[in-house]
């Protein structure tokens, strides 16, 4: 063999190598991904989860309110006119006169007998330019002859009638032709005829479009599209948006890490590169274009996945907020911009990491050896003084009235940082403090200490996981154990309050031994006598399986705190015999002094409380009518739903103060869980009588946050566990390899990975806890509003021990039952 | 005009006690067409000397000049552009890039200088074919064979313009066929005007060479223009 090679004819070639360089390395980067992206599956996984998770969100967000334009069609303007009116002739002449075209849509009541539900006949063109939009065809035909119609769902179901059918409606006997929808709302229950079929109509709308002319202008009955949205600047998308930020940002920590391992394993050919001529401009591409490939790889299967669980949910979102919802109907600059944050997020997280390998020579990169780890006091100065400053900052959010949130996300990126700078301090001296562990314990501590470019991400993103999840235990912990300002779900899921009107501060007032005697004015003329009511809400109980129905009658005074901070929220209910009997109290569980039973903890504790006459008012005591330091007794039988009566008003209290109750409304104890048809039923019911009824709403309680946090927290820190884990422990594959040369069994390898993932569990844990109680404990000791420090006193302890304890030792177990395989490293090297 | 100057080079590792002077005072000088080859003991500082030759790392003192260019205070980046012009190097673990079949390995020196893909395709296939490797120009190097991928190391090494051939241990890790293979090839781009610098333990090998160098304790302690034979090439290296 000889060589003779051909000789690059001299050309002008860029010093760095130009546009063909950087293909060369993005083409190589692109193989290497291609190859190596299990080992990038977390980054990858949590970016995909959270653009797929900001679609569903914006989507779910912005379809789920009826759209802006709901009754205009494609129309901008709309009037409506009362009929019969002689006007109306001329005044639809003067619309059509000045803006040209306008449709008529005529309507009439259409009354089901023996029933509270109303419907519609309606005079509407299927076809018109505006109206179009309002009306789908489900099945059959539009009418297309006087003597035709076509009805909804809901008018076929409760008139009973099918296509082909003879129905007799509008004063005509007319053919049933089809089925139709409002698309815009599917709660709207029409039958359809053609325009001007319907006889003597009671309302009319005139659709039509007034550019640039206020509709103020044109009449009191005109209404405008552009007014109809309301003016609310933090609109859903601004929300999924203001939440992908927040996500990704916390991504890019976690994603940091992951690259910084990534560039520790791409050393040696780094190395290569770099003794070929890269400049060093390449070789941050190499990682830079690996951080962007991630960032597009998992936007597209965020957005795949996104659109996938959309498509999915879209049927059950258009049945719970009743209008149609298009396939496509998506927010498009959401999709876009979580997208873009997306690759933005990992280029960037890919940066330092970038950085740092250019700091090592050629030689180094080459031998493949990990950094010399900084040294510790380095990270150790500015750690501490940004933890003083986050302290400083959540201390001036926590302090300040609506929030401070510019200082509130100033102070928390500060503990953050403050976290990662403080990790490898906590490295060093887990090593030092395992110097006199057995071998294989002190050689991973060691090695903690040794590899910490690589241990020292991997605990700041445990540590964050913890963090976040503290924070919020903490907080909720704090929040839920307000016993003045009560937060929680406010009935259980098998309970019912009918209340006595259908605005829940209507009452009917309840005079002893006289005739009962309407409190609402004008409203109540109409609303039945009670003992009418109280038959319809045994009749609801009835239906529901129960006649357990409990009367709920208040009083006009309120329970305050005169101290600044929260007061007392919630409704005040009177302690009739029956509602302590419902809730298996007996009088002589209480004193017969006591003005106030509650089953708050430690509202019975709280001084400076005063009963004052309800009304506008300064509440700085109690005044005429009012009871100062009442008498509050804690009562646990009492329930604990924020609606229902967890604190009650004694009748002692109650004659003291000469007050007169009033019948509010009833809780109805269901003998299981209320379902959605009963509610239906229920609700229909109550309606008939001018009623309204409250259940178990979304709210959750605070332990079902605390135990999602602590979830959450604890799952995001075994996934980083997972994958760095492994990672830290082939960095000393070497090591191993003499271990097992020396006799060193599965055993001592399973010693030192059980040892390494406990110990990054354990100080994660302990480094996240501090963190987040440093943060609460500076935000809340300047909130009076939120009770001060004294607030924190209810500790999430179940919570601390699940992430302190029961964390580190699940690392630690799972760390030990996966090692126990001798890894192919140890018998052979493996190739670059 | 030589293709590679060292004068008076030192280099020092650590501080204190820690101290290791791994090259000291070498002064060396290799021509077009040249093929020198180094011998020493294991940590004599052979492969310390290369890499300095070869811009990879920076003396602590002396000077080193390549294709005429002094590279004390030369930034990386120019050091890196003379790398890939001028410089081209061959390591005993073959080091190409995983990720990259054979063609792709030895056309990236030339992509990397601003050569169009194409183009840099076509040089990076007649290099291999010359080496006897057409067949295997889309084999990734975990699919070659341990001398085949140090033949694909050499074509990288020698591709495009470069001048001066840096080889540490190329046949360390091949058999003795393999490795006189290797020494052939390098012959071979030496007598087409190339510079080269061979560090091995092999004295067989080393017998190819125009010069011999020998170092011991970082000192350049001998050297012959003709190496005689193998064996007495082992006594020099021996001798005090």
């Amino acid at each position: 063999m000889t060589l003779a090679l051909e000789r690059v004819a001299p050309v002008h070639r860029s010093d760095t190598g130009g546009a063909p360089a950087r293909r060369a390395i993005v083409r190589w980067t692109w193989r290497l991904f291609k190859r190596e992206w299990p080992q990038q599956l977390l980054v990858l996984c949590l970016v995909t989860v959270a653009v797929a998770a900001t679609i569903v969100g914006a989507a779910v967000a912005t379809n789920t309110p009826l759209p802006a334009n709901e009754g205009f069609g494609t129309a901008q303007d709309i009037a409506t006119f009362s009929l019969p009116s002689r006007s109306f002739p001329s005044e639809l002449a003067t619309l059509r006169h000045r803006f040209g075209r306008a449709e008529v849509i005529e309507q009439a009541p259409l009354v089901l007998p023996g029933s509270v539900q109303t419907f519609q006949l309606r005079a509407e063109s299927p076809h018109g330019t505006f109206s179009q939009p309002l009306l789908s065809l489900l099945s059959g035909a539009y009418p297309r002859r006087q003597d035709e119609v076509a009805v909804t769902a809901g008018v076929a179901s409760a008139f009973r009638l099918r296509i082909g059918d003879r129905w007799r409606v509008g004063g005509q006997t007319r053919r049933v032709v089809g089925t139709v929808a409002n698309p815009e709302n599917l709660l709207d229950e029409f039958a359809l005829v053609l325009p001007g079929a319907i006889a003597e109509p009671t309302h009319a709308t005139v659709l039509f479009d007034a550019p640039r002319v206020s509709a103020a202008s044109i009449g009191p009955t005109v209404r405008s599209v552009t007014h109809q949205a309301p003016p609310n600047v933090v609109n859903p998308e601004s929300i999924s948006l203001a939440g992908v930020t927040l996500g990704m940002l916390l991504i890019a920590l976690v994603a940091v890490g992951g690259f910084a391992v990534l560039a520790q394993r791409r050393l040696r050919s780094i190395g290569m590169l770099e003794s070929l001529g890269a400049t060093d401009r390449h070789l941050r591409l190499t990682l830079r274009a690996n951080g962007v490939i991630v960032g597009v790889a998992g936007a597209v299967l965020g957005v795949l996945s996104g659109f996938a669980a959309w498509s999915a949910y879209r049927p059950s979102l258009e049945q719970s907020s009743h209008h149609v919802i298009g396939e496509l109907q998506l927010p498009v600059a959401v999709v876009v911009v979580s997208m873009g944050l997306a690759v933005l997020t990992t280029f960037l997280a890919s940066g330092h990491p970038a950085r740092q390998m250019t700091r090592r020579s050629v030689v180094a990169a080459l031998s493949g050896r990990p950094a010399p780890p900084p040294r510790v006091h380095r990270t150790v100065v500015p750690g501490v003084v940004l933890l003083v400053g986050a302290f400083l900052l959540l201390t001036v959010s926590g302090g300040m009235i609506g929030g401070g949130m510019p200082e509130l996300v100033l102070g928390l990126a500060a503990l953050i940082a403050a976290m990662i700078l403080l990790g490898p301090f906590f490295l060093s001296g887990v090593a030092e403090l395992g110097r006199r562990a057995p071998v294989a314990v002190r050689l991973a501590l060691r090695d903690l200490d040794r590899y910490r470019a690589r241990s020292g991400p991997a605990l700041a993103a445990v540590a964050l996981g913890v963090l976040i999840a503290v924070v919020i235990c903490v907080a909720a912990s704090a929040r839920y154990g307000n016993v003045l300002d009560y937060t929680g779900p406010n009935l259980a899921s098998d309970q019912m309050i009918v209340y006595a009107s259908s605005h829940a501060s209507g009452a009917v007032m309840v005079k002893r031994g006289g005739p009962e005697q309407r409190g609402n004015s004008a409203k109540t003329a109409k609303a039945p006598p009670l003992a009418v009511v109280r038959k319809s809400v045994l009749g609801i109980a009835a239906a529901l399986g129960t006649r357990d129905v409990v009367e709920l009658l208040q009083v006009p005074v309120t329970l305050q705190r005169a101290a600044p901070g929260r007061n007392f929220t919630g409704p005040l209910y009177v302690a009739t015999p029956s509602l302590l009997r419902a809730f298996g109290i007996k009088a002589s569980q209480f004193s017969p002094s006591a003005d106030i039973l509650s089953m708050r903890p430690g509202l019975a504790g709280i001084s400076g409380m005063h009963l004052l006459p309800s009304g506008p008012g300064p509440l700085h005591g109690p005044g005429p009518g009012g009871l100062a330091h009442p008498v509050i007794e804690t009562v646990s039988a009492l329930p604990s739903g924020t609606s229902a009566p967890n604190t009650v008003i004694t009748e002692h209290a109650v004659h003291e103060l000469q007050l007169s109750p009033t019948v509010s409304g009833w809780l109805v104890q269901a003998p299981a869980t209320l379902s959605a048809s009963q509610v239906a039923s229920a609700r229909q019911a109550a309606a008939a009588l001018g009623l309204s009824i409250e259940t178990k709403d979304d709210a959750p309680s605070g332990g079902q946050v605390i135990s999602y946090a602590t979830l959450f927290g604890i799952a995001l820190a075994l996934a980083v566990l997972a994958m760095t884990v492994g990672l830290l422990r082939s960095e000393t594959a070497g090591d191993l390899r003499t271990l097992a040369a020396t006799g060193a069994g599965s055993r001592t390898r399973r010693a030192l990975t059980a040892t390494t993932a406990g110990a990054l569990a354990l100080l994660g844990a302990l480094l996240g806890t501090i963190g987040g109680y440093a943060g609460a404990v500076a935000w809340f000791s300047a909130s009076t509003l939120n009770g001060g420090v004294s607030a924190l006193a209810n500790v999430p302890l179940r919570s601390l021990l699940f992430i302190l304890v029961a964390m580190p030792l699940f690392a630690a177990a799972v760390g030990w039952l996966v090692a126990g395989r001798q890894p192919p490293v140890i018998a052979h090297q493996p190739m670059e | 005009m030589a293709l590679l100057e060292m004068h008076r080079v030192t280099k020092v590792y650590g501080e204190g006690a820690s101290q290791v002077l791994a090259v000291r005072d070498i002064d060396l000088s290799v021509a077009a067409g040249d093929l020198l080859a180094v011998m020493g003991p294991s940590g004599s500082g052979k492969s310390t000397l290369l890499t300095i030759a070869g811009s990879l790392e920076d003396p602590t003192s002396g000077e080193v000049v390549i294709d005429g260019q002094l590279l004390s205070g030369m930034s990386r980046n120019d050091k890196a552009r003379l790398r890939r012009r001028s410089v081209g190097y061959v390591f005993q673990d073959f080091n190409l890039l995983p990720g990259l079949t054979a063609l792709e390995n030895v056309s990236l020196p030339l992509e990397l200088d601003g050569v169009r893909a194409r183009r840099a395709r076509e040089l990076a296939a007649a290099a291999l074919e010359e080496l006897g490797l057409d067949e295997r120009v889309a084999h990734f190097p975990d699919e070659l064979s341990g001398g085949e991928r140090q033949r694909v190391a050499i074509a990288r090494a020698t591709v495009g313009e470069r001048h001066l051939l840096l080889a540490d241990e190329p046949s360390g890790a091949l058999d003795s066929a393999s490795g006189e293979a290797v020494m052939r090839m390098v012959l071979a781009a030496c007598r087409r005007g190339l510079g080269a610098v061979v560090v091995t333990h092999n004295a067989q090998l080393a017998s190819w060479a125009d010069r011999v160098v020998f170092i011991r304790d970082g000192r350049l302690v001998d050297q012959t223009a003709i190496p005689p034979s193998p064996e007495s090439l082992l006594q020099q290296g021996s001798e005090p």
